[in-house]
Parts: structure tokens; sequence; C-alpha cells
């Protein structure tokens, strides 16, 4: 690492150029994430996420013309002290007249004033325009997700979503923040700079600019360079930290193994790449700052040479030659600034185009503009003759291109590139208050059927009616406040455990939540824990078991009362008393309510009052545990296949 | 203090590197100093010869000419001086920055690996990472740089000083008079901008993993109409990110222009004062011109100084927390002098053995790190309110156990959770040291001989294998790196894991772990197993995989650890019968005790606790769809 720009160099004149003194010592990593976007952005779509970045302005233009006349005033202040010192020695001290002296100096506190007032303005300005945004820019891009259906999130890795909001909004902070603001500051000291000396003297100023060129062309090296050295730094040190990481987890395989040496050499190597790149960093900054430095005393010699020349022979003052050598700084700043805009230009840019593409991503399932809600439900369930298929990703409109397949995928079919019939032709009517078990190998279309009975999805072909409604003339909303889905892996939000039993119903009672944490057999070990019921859950809290977990997700959906249960059972393997637990929170859960239930234990479909038996998208058969033994046919043999495992 | 000068020892192999940067920045600076004072003599001359242009003294003016020529070679001369002397103070400083940060992360990494494993259980993982990401880089931040700014921009300040005074005291302490103001003001900004600003990384972090949450759970708000409350919620955390950032931005409009101000107070009395006294004729122009050109220097190097007196507090902070890892000594190791195991065969005995978990309270938890991350280590509150009793911490996971097991036998541990199984089996390899009683592999007691031979004489397949981010191949030979890839392709067949193994893209070069393809759990244990088949160990520790695997795979895996038991003594930690059965002798263990000890038959009569878990244990386990998880990945 190298020290943050401003320490190591020589002062500004007035206070405007000091920004993140403080900013620049902080953390300040973990920008840039994953860059698995190589697309660039094409120059029409970079001028419309520009003015989709102006748009996001617009509510708040009084406070950023606020700021841009801030801006524009203490720039133009910090420019004069070099001009009030050159009045000071023509006017006042060459001329002995005191009283002139006195309002030079007065001009000269006026002017760090106004500095002060005006930097003050600007940042506080800045910072909440720029914050104020970004918070506006999260929500949109919050909101908008949530109106995307389901179909929408399992096609994409939820790492890549999570990264819009965090990573791609902060990596366009330092855009709209810091490089406005050197955008504005240093272009506008820079051409006030160059404005001042040439009007203290035009051939001077010349001369002076000469060493412009090499400044502007060795920083914009520079900048390039370092980016891929910073890069490389940046890198090596994620390595190391990954490779610590990884020894910690799996520190106790190394311990059984005794293998300490040999992770004690590749961390070796891996520090040693690191302190290597960390070396091309310093030598680069030995190239660069030391000889900026170099060229701007260069300068002064000149100054000192030529205007000295110039001022003999009465062309020029000696108060010219001073504020000339003090406003070399003015020019020499900025420039090194500037230079430093283009990498984040081009990485806000980046993150601008990916946020945009996001949300110009219309959500495909919406529902009817005048669809009307679903009051009280019996609970009838019919498919009629659907026809169901995942449509290719790739075949899609407005999708990132880069997304890598995920790996973990619950859904083969989308991996493939063309549609795949997931269900076919399926009829079927559940009455209301049965329970049917969904039974069939994976891919056979299980899952499928009970997202099109939440419309996470519509059928490609056919209606699914609830009540004799198409789902898809109802209201989405109105449909699932009627319906409860316990997903295989119960997933709890970061809350307490009464806030998770309570999100099935808005506004739910303690009592409410203790009654259905009761009713499913989750009291008991709630009590044990720390806080009980206040006992909070979830990445930040207690570390609950899978089976806890799962029962916590049966309250959630007891309590919103369904009249439709869709249930995805848990293969995991639980301790015993668990496990009869979950049975027994199971069957009061499913009682009396029009149950889909996607089975995996042998309870759980006995119980059904119905088994619906799925093969490559299609009813194979269908009846009760008895029916179907007698009948000898698929899931006869799927049960004596299991029978003579668990002898085993 | 002392830790500050504990710090200052990891210098000591650089001592040449730092004395000579520190030379050439005391070089450097002091040609930072003389540029203003030639400019300063020669806009003397420049005033001067203007006046004589002004008297026609023509003589005079070629004279002016060539001492200003002079003067801007001198300029030119003690630039370039600088160069040289800033070039080099930044690449040794350079060096000698990035040789300590290799040395402190390598002592930090190789003590890790000293420490016993128990030292680990007690630690949360990010309290040691957080050594390694916040701690390091602070001291190491400070060594290396630092110190040599603090020295550079105090060596300035006072070279400066030094200057104005030497030319006119008063007016050189009247100009200074802001400096210590500046510095003072800096300094207190750099302290409470920090906290403030790793608030607002706080609080993005729970902004983050509050998308993460409403991305990863979208179902379960979809299911019950719940993005209303979400979106409140996430609202919620985009106003407090926003309230924060503020509190940072307040604090950076308070400060930052105000430290902009006060030295413009000095420079405003070298004008007012400075330009009378030029005119009463008790200053030159040319010393007029240094005064002010030194103050404008001096604005950037107090306003920095300020800023990095505070790396040193934090380094101390910092310092005092590496070195509380750094110095925890292993209660583990090789004892001096120590013989390897002595051949045999794998007669496993353990007498009178108790074992106890030394105190869980957090050794690596003191104040300065809690105050700095307050949220997302929930223990930790616990742990300094006092709320742990020691004593109830202290708790006995083995009492007083016997059992002697012959070469070659396997023996299967059945027990509830807690009961003692994964304690009883870690002994055997010394990743514990029992309270009381002994340990003996071979009729060696395991305290008496070398650690790494004791280790690669067991081997352990646990139930959730660890595989290192490398190729398939490396994660098989990880006990032995100089197997021929012959033998880890026999040992993967052995294992069952070479089918598999040549579907994925690179066969044994595909990477996998963390960072590579992830692999199904069966996937995952069959490699282990044929790790533990390359090691070849006198004594194999299995722990029986809990996770449901389709049918097949379950057979393979079945395969595979009767071929791995074959020969050798074998612990099996058991939770299903068709493992049971594999074994020649069962122990049954409950609250750290052996209850029962026998075959099956013998066990179904004597205890009751075992006929409890095999009859329990079978019926209602995972039916029919046991694939939907576990699918084989084969590459994509």
């Amino acid at each position: 690492m190298t020290p943050p720009g401003g320490m190591g160099r020589g002062g500004m004149g007035a206070g405007v150029g000091g920004r993140g003194g403080g900013r620049g010592m902080g953390p300040g990593m973990g920008r840039g994430g994953a860059q698995w976007d190589g697309s660039r952005a094409s120059r029409e779509s970079r001028g419309r996420n520009l003015r989709g970045l102006l748009a996001l302005l617009k509510p708040y233009r009084l406070r950023v013309a606020g700021m841009l006349t801030a801006l524009v005033l203490g720039t133009a202040a910090s420019l004069a002290p070099p001009l009030l010192a050159k009045a000071a020695i023509d006017e006042g001290i060459e001329r002995h007249d005191f009283k002139t002296l006195v309002l030079v100096v007065i001009a000269f506190l006026v002017a760090a004033l106004l500095v002060w007032l005006m930097t003050y303005i600007q940042t506080y300005l800045v910072g909440w325009v720029g914050q104020r945004t970004l918070a506006d820019l999260r929500v949109r891009l919050f909101t908008h997700l949530q109106s995307q259906p389901i179909g929408f999130y399992e096609s994409r890795p939820a790492g890549v979503l999570i990264s819009r909001i965090t990573n791609d909004v902060e990596a366009l902070e330092s855009l709209v923040t810091d490089s406005v603001v050197t955008l504005f500051q240093s272009g506008l000291t820079l051409v006030g700079a160059v404005a001042v000396l040439l009007y203290l003297d035009v051939k001077l100023a010349l001369l002076t600019f000469c060493i412009l060129p090499l400044i502007g062309a060795g920083s914009l090296w520079f900048r390039l360079t370092s980016t891929g050295a910073f890069r490389r730094t940046r890198e090596t040190i994620g390595s190391i930290t990954a490779y610590l990481q990884e020894t910690l987890s799996g520190i106790r395989v190394v311990r059984s193994f005794g293998q300490e040496p040999r992770h004690l050499a590749r961390f070796a190597e891996l520090n040693e790449d690191n302190c290597e790149a960390n070396m091309v960093t310093v030598r680069l900054n030995a190239a660069y700052f030391p000889a900026v430095e170099m060229l701007s005393g260069v300068a002064i010699a000149g100054i000192v040479l030529y205007g000295g020349y110039q001022a003999i022979s009465g062309n020029i003052t000696a108060g010219t030659v001073v504020a000339f050598v003090a406003t070399l700084s003015y020019l020499i700043e900025p420039i090194q600034q500037l230079s430093q805009l283009y990498t984040t230009y081009q990485s806000g840019m980046a993150a601008l185009e990916k946020i945009f593409q996001l949300l110009d991503v219309e959500p495909e399932l919406t529902d009817k503009p005048d669809a009307p809600a679903l009051e009280r439900i019996r609970g009838e369930l019919s498919f009629e003759d659907v026809t169901f298929a995942y449509k290719p990703r790739r075949a899609r409109k407005n999708l990132d291109k880069s997304v890598s397949a995920p790996l973990e995928a619950g859904l083969p079919a989308l991996l493939e590139a063309e549609e795949v019939l997931a269900l076919e032709h399926i009829d079927l009517r559940i009455p209301p208050g049965q329970t049917v078990a969904l039974v069939g190998a994976t891919g056979a279309g299980k899952s499928t059927m009970a997202k099109l009975v939440a419309r996470f999805y519509d059928p490609t072909e056919g209606r699914v009616l609830v009540d004799g409604h198409d789902l898809r003339e109802v209201s989405s909303t109105s449909l699932r406040s009627r319906m409860g889905i316990v997903p295989q892996e119960a997933f709890l939000f970061s809350g307490t455990i009464a806030e998770n039993i309570a999100f099935g119903r808005p506004g739910a009672e303690q009592e409410q939540v203790r009654q259905a944490a009761a009713a499913v057999g989750a009291e008991e070990f709630i009590a044990e824990l720390p806080n009980g019921y206040d006992t909070e859950v979830g990445e930040r809290g207690a570390q609950l078991s899978a089976g806890q977990r799962q029962l916590i997700a049966f309250a959630r959906a007891l309590i919103a009362d369904p009249r439709i249960l869709i249930l995805d059972e848990a293969t995991s393997n639980v301790d015993l008393h668990t496990e009869a637990r979950i049975e027994q929170g199971l069957r009061r859960l499913l009682a009396g309510r029009t149950s889909i239930v996607i089975a995996h234990r042998l309870s759980t479909i006995r119980g059904a009052g119905r088994i619906v038996v799925l093969e490559h998208g299609k009813i194979a058969e269908q009846g009760t545990h008895e029916e179907l033994i007698a009948a000898e046919g698929r899931y006869y043999d799927l049960y004596r296949d299991w029978a003579i495992h668990a002898a085993a | 203090m002392a830790t500050f000068n504990r710090l200052l020892g990891f210098l000591r192999p650089y001592k040449r590197g730092v004395v000579v940067s520190w030379i050439l920045a005391g070089f450097a600076m002091a040609m930072s100093v003389l540029l203003p004072l030639l400019t300063g003599e020669a806009v003397e001359t420049i005033s001067s010869g203007a006046h004589h242009a002004h008297r026609h003294e023509l003589a005079q003016r070629s004279h002016d000419r060539h001492t200003l020529l002079m003067y801007a070679l001198a300029i030119i001369a003690v630039v370039l001086a600088r160069w040289g002397f800033t070039y080099w103070r930044r690449m040794i400083a350079g060096r000698v920055s990035l040789g300590v940060e290799y040395d402190l992360r390598e002592r930090l990494y190789s003590q890790l690996q000293r420490l016993e494993l128990g030292f680990f259980d007690h630690q949360q993982t990010g309290q040691l990472m957080s050594r390694a990401t916040v701690d390091l880089p602070a001291v190491r931040f400070f060594l290396g740089y630092g110190l040599v700014f603090i020295l550079q921009f105090v060596l300035t300040i006072v070279l400066a000083g030094i200057v104005m005074i030497v030319i006119n005291p008063w007016l050189g302490l009247i100009s200074l008079a802001p400096a210590p103001f500046v510095v003072l003001i800096s300094y207190r900004y750099g302290r409470r901008a920090r906290p403030a600003i790793q608030e607002v990384q706080q609080r993005i972090a729970e902004l983050t993993a509050d998308a993460e949450e409403n991305i990863s759970g979208v179902r379960i708000v979809k299911s019950f109409a719940r993005e209303p409350r979400q979106l409140e919620r996430f609202r919620r955390s985009v106003g407090r990110t926003f309230e924060q950032a503020m509190v940072a931005t307040r604090l950076e409009a308070t400060y930052n222009p105000a430290i902009g101000f006060l030295p413009q107070l000095g420079i405003a009395a070298v004008l007012l004062l400075g330009g009378n006294a030029v005119i009463h004729a008790h200053l030159t122009l040319g010393q007029f011109t240094t005064f002010y050109l030194l103050l404008n220097m001096l604005v950037g190097p107090l306003r920095s100084l300020g800023v990095t007196l505070n790396l040193a507090q934090r380094a101390t902070a910092s310092g005092a927390r590496i070195f509380q890892v750094l110095d925890r000594e292993p209660t583990i190791a090789d004892p001096p002098g120590a013989p390897p195991l002595p051949a045999g065969s794998g007669h496993v005995q353990l007498r009178n053995v108790t074992l106890r978990y030394s105190d869980p309270h957090d050794e690596l938890n003191v104040g300065t790190f809690a105050q700095v991350h307050r949220r997302g280590d929930g223990p930790d509150a616990a742990t300094q309110n006092g709320h742990t009793a020691p004593a109830a911490a202290r708790r006995i996971v083995l009492h007083d156990l016997d059992l002697d097991v012959p070469a070659g036998r396997t023996i299967a541990l059945v027990g509830a959770t807690g009961s003692g199984k994964t304690s009883l089996v870690a002994l055997i390899s010394r990743l514990y040291d029992p309270v009381e009683g002994e340990v003996l592999l071979d009729g060696a007691n395991v305290r008496n001989v070398g650690l790494q031979s004791l280790r690669s004489a067991v081997a352990v397949v646990s139930d959730d294998p660890f595989l290192f981010s490398a190729s398939v191949a490396e994660n098989i030979a990880y006990a032995r790196p100089d197997a021929t890839s012959e033998e880890i392709e026999n040992a993967a067949r052995r294992a069952q894991a070479h089918d598999f193994v040549l579907r994925l893209p690179d066969g044994y070069d595909t990477q996998i772990g963390e960072r590579g393809l992830s692999l199904s759990g069966g996937q995952r244990q069959r490699l282990a197993i044929a790790r533990a088949l390359l090691a070849n160990p006198r004594v194999l520790i299995l722990d029986d995989a809990t996770s449901s695997v389709d049918a097949s795979t379950e057979q393979s895996i079945k395969l595979a650890l009767a071929e791995a038991m074959a020969g050798r003594t074998t612990f099996v930690i058991a939770h299903r019968l068709s493992t049971i059965a594999l074994a020649d002798e069962i122990v049954v263990l409950d609250h750290g005790r052996i209850v029962a000890h026998g075959d099956h038959e013998q066990l179904l009569e004597e205890s009751e606790l075992y006929r409890e878990i095999v009859e329990r244990g079978l019926p209602e386990q995972v039916f029919l769809t046991r694939e939907t998880r576990e699918r084989e990945v084969s590459g994509i």
C-alpha cells in the first residue's frame, strides 16, 4: 500500500483542496467486487446511463445548484491568495504604503473566510445529495427486485443481485461524491490558475506551462499503470486472506494429518507474491511522486530566472514573480487529481451500466390491472390440462449475458438451452381440505406443480384454478395471503423467533405467536433458548438445528392460517426426538387445509389423502398408499427399494 | 508503551534500512526548506535589481543577472538532489515496510499453525481473521510508513520553524502560532472520523445482509405476500446508512475547512507584520518571500501530522491484539527430543481417561476489539458481561474411561449427540490431551512421541469432510504430497471415487473447494476416504455421514468404507444400522461414559439405550426422493 493521496506532498495554498484527510485512511477496501461483466457500455448507453443518474439528482436540484455555487465561489476565493500576495508586495511593501497593505491583508482574510464557509457548505451538500441519491437508488433497486417474479431469481445467482444493491451502488458513490467534486474543483482551479498566470504575464505564463504536458502525460501514465499494480496487490492480499480463512476452517484436517509444514510453505509463497506485487507499487510511486516534485522545482528555477530578468528589465514586478511561484501548486495538483478521475469514472460507469440494466428488466409476471382480490376461499385446487416449460434463459430479452449458470441448480431444466417440458397435460382436482402427496424422482415436476399453485410461474398451456378462479385473473397478493408455503430448507430472517413466526401474519399478537408455536410443538425448545421467543436467530443470532428451524417455519405457516398449504418436506435427517416433533407438527399443520406436499417421509405419504406419483412431467398414477401398493406399479417399486435399503 | 516498544522491535532486522531512510528523509526535507530560502534570496535580488535598473545602474544589472542565474542553478541543484533523496527514501522505506509486513504475517501464520486444536474451538474464526485483516495492516502501515511520515513532517516543521525564527524570531513565533492548533485539531478529527466512518461501513454491511436475506428468502417473502414489510425494513436500513454517512460528512464539513483556515492566519500575519517590517527595513523582501513560501509549504505537513499521529495510537492497540496471539504458548507440542511412534499395527488403549475442554471464555476478546466491532460477534457480549460461569463451562466430556482395542478391530461408537464419541477419537491422534489418564498407541503414550509421526499413523474421515481449494488429486494426496498419480488413482478407485472424478470437467485436475467446483456431500466423503486410504494409517477414524444421500451413492460409500477398514484398527462413529453392522464390537456412550460394550446381539439384550437407538433410528428416515439435494455434480 502507498500513502494516501495528498500526504507526502507540499501543501496547497488554501483549504479547498484538502478533501479526504480522514477518508483516505479508512478501510477503503471491498470495492469493485466481482468483475464478471466484461462488456463495455456503448457510447449510446453510456449517455443514457448518465441521463439516468442526472434524473436521480432531479428532486434535489436546489441543493445541487447550491453545491455548485459554493464550489465555484470557494475555488475562486482559494485562487485569491497569490494575487493578494502580489498586491501586498507591489502596491504595499514596495511603495511603503501601509494602508494598502492593511487593505490587502483584510481582503486576504475575507478570502480565507469565504473559502472556509464555501468548503463547509460544499462538503455538506455534496455529502447530502450524494448519499441521498444512493439511498434512493438502493430503495429503487430493492423495490424493483421485489416486483420481479420468482422465475427472475431462479435464473440469476443471488450474489449478482446482491452486488447490484451493494457493491455497484458503492462504486457509484465515489463517482457521485468524490469524482464530481474533483472534476469541478480541479477543473475550475486549473482553468482559474491558468487565467491568473496569463493575466499576470503572458510570456512567463507560457514558459511555466511548458512543464504541464510532461506532468499531465506522466500522471496519466502513472494512473494507468498503477491501477493494474494496485489490482494485483489487492488480488494477492485477497489470496492470502482466503488461504488463511481456509486454513482456519480446515484446521482440524490440518492437525489430524499433521500437514502444518506444507501449509507454512504455501503461505510463504503467497506472502512472497504479495510482497512482490507491493514492491511494484512502491517502485511506481517512487518513480512518479518525486519526479513531479522535481519538475515543479525546475519550473520555479525557470520562473526565477526568466521572470527575474524581466523584472530587472522593468517589464514585470517582483510581486509577479512571487505570485507565479505561489500559484504553481494550483496548476500541478489539479492535473494529478484529474488524472485519477479516469479510473473512478470507468468503474463508476460500469456500475451504473449494470444497475440500469437491472432496472430495465420488466417484471414478466404481473397482475392484470383490474385483477380482483380473492376473498374467502374454500380451497379447491384444479389443474386443467396444464403444460409448463421453463423458458431457456438465453432466449429471454434484457438479461445480463454473462451471468454464469448457477451450479447449485435446483432446476436442471433451466440450464439447458432448449425448452424442456416440465409438466405435460396435467389434470388434477383437489377438493377442499385434502392433502395430496407428490412423489417422484428429481425433475419429475413436483416443485413445478407447487410453484404454479403459488403463481410463481404461469402455465405455458392450460389453467390453474382456485375455487374456479384462474390464477391469472386474480391479484397475486391476495392469492398468496390465503396460502402458506413451507420450503424444504426453512429460511429464517434475522430477527427474533417471535418476529419470524409473526412473519406469517401481519400484526399477530404475542399470544397468537405462542399458540402457533405450541401447536406445532416448537414451544419446548424455544423455552430453553436464552431469551425464549425474543432470541435472535439467523446469521447474527442463535444457531438452530435444521429440525428446529423447520418447526419455526411450520409455526410461521400455521399462524397465517392459510386455506391452501404447499409444503416441501425437508430431507435431512434430524435426531429422533425432533423427528417425532416434526411429524406431530406436520399433522397439526395439514389438518383441515388443502395441501400439496412434496413428500419424502413415509409417514407423510401414508397419511396423505391421495398420493400422486409423477414421472417425467406426467401423472403416472394416483391413489392412497394401500391402493398403490396393491396396484404394484411405480409406487410399489419405489416402496420396495426403500424397504430393502432400510433393512440393510 | 511496552506494546509500542515491542512493535518497534519488528524494525530491528531492518535497522540499516530504517536509519538510511531516515537520513535520506532528513536530507530531502532540508532540501525542501532550502527551496523557499533560495527563492526568497532570488526575489531579493530581483527586487533590488529592479531598483538598480530604475536608477540606471547598468553595471549592477549584469551582476544581478549573473546572481539570478546562480540562484536558478542552485534551485535546480537542490530539486535534483531532493529528487534523488526522495526516490531512494521511498524505495528503501518501501522495502522495509514490505519486509515488516512479510515478517508479521509469517509470524502470525506460523503461530496459528503451532497452536493446539483446542485453541481454535473457542475462537471465532472472525476474531482470528480480523487479526490478519484489520490489525496487521494497521501495524505495518504505521511501522512502514507512519513513522517515516511523522519524522518527515516533524522535520519539515522544525527545520522551517528554525529558519523562520533565525530570520526573525518574533515574526517566526507569531506566524507559527496556529501550527500547534492545526496539528491538534486534525488529530482530533482523525480520532473522531475513524469510528464514524467505521460505523458507516458497519451499517453498509448490515444493509448488505438485509438485501442478501431478502434475495435468498424471496420465496418466503412472496409466499406470504410480505413485500411491504420487507421494503419497510430495507428502507430503515438505508435510512440508517444515510444518517451515519451524514454524521461522517458533518464531521468532515466541520473540521476540514477549519483545519484549512487556521494556517491562513499565520500567512496573514506574515503579510501584515512582515510587510510592515519590510517597509521599515527590519526585514528584506527576500526574507518576507521566504516566510510566505515556507508557511504555504507547511500547510500540508501540519494537517497530515495530526492525522498520522492517530496511526501510532491505532497501531499500538492493534499490536496488543496481535501479541495476544503471538504470546500464546501451544499446550500441545512435541516433547523435546521425542522419539517417533514405535512400529506397530494399531493397538489403541485408553486408560482412566478423563477429558475436559478448557474454559471457552474467549481469551482473545479484549475491549478495544469489541468496541470497534460491536456487532456481528454476539457471543462476546455474553462473555464480557460475565454471564458464562467458568465452572459450568469447563465441562467434562469423558469420565474415567477405559477402552482396549486390539489391532485390526473395528469399533462402532454409538450414542446421542454430545455423548463424547468425537472427543474420544480425537484423543488418539492427540488433538486434545486428557486431564487424567493416558492414551496409548501400540504401547507408546501419545504424549511422549513426535506429533508428526503420531498423526501420520491416524487418519480421520469426518461426516462433513473438509476439502481444500486445490485439485482433486492434491486433495487426495493431502497426507502424502509425494504420491504418484497411480497411487492417487488407486486410492480413488478403492474409495469408489474414481468414476465420478473422471466425469468432472478436468478429471483429477478439477479445482474444488470454496473457489472451485462444489461437490455433493457423498462425493466429498468418498474423496475424504481416498485421502485417508492414501495416508495408509494404522488407525482409521470414520464419522458416518448423517446427511442423506441417494441409494446408489450410499451403496458406494458403504463399499468404500469396507475397503478402508480392511486390515486396520477402525473407529466408526455410527448413525445407522448398516454402518454398525460393519463393526466387530459396539461401544455405547452416554454422557461421556461407556454404558455398554459388546456385539449387536449382546447389546440388544443388555442395553436399553442401544435398543432404543436401533428401533427408533430406522423407520422414518427419508423415503423416496433421496437424490434431491445430493445430485452428483458432473460438471457444467
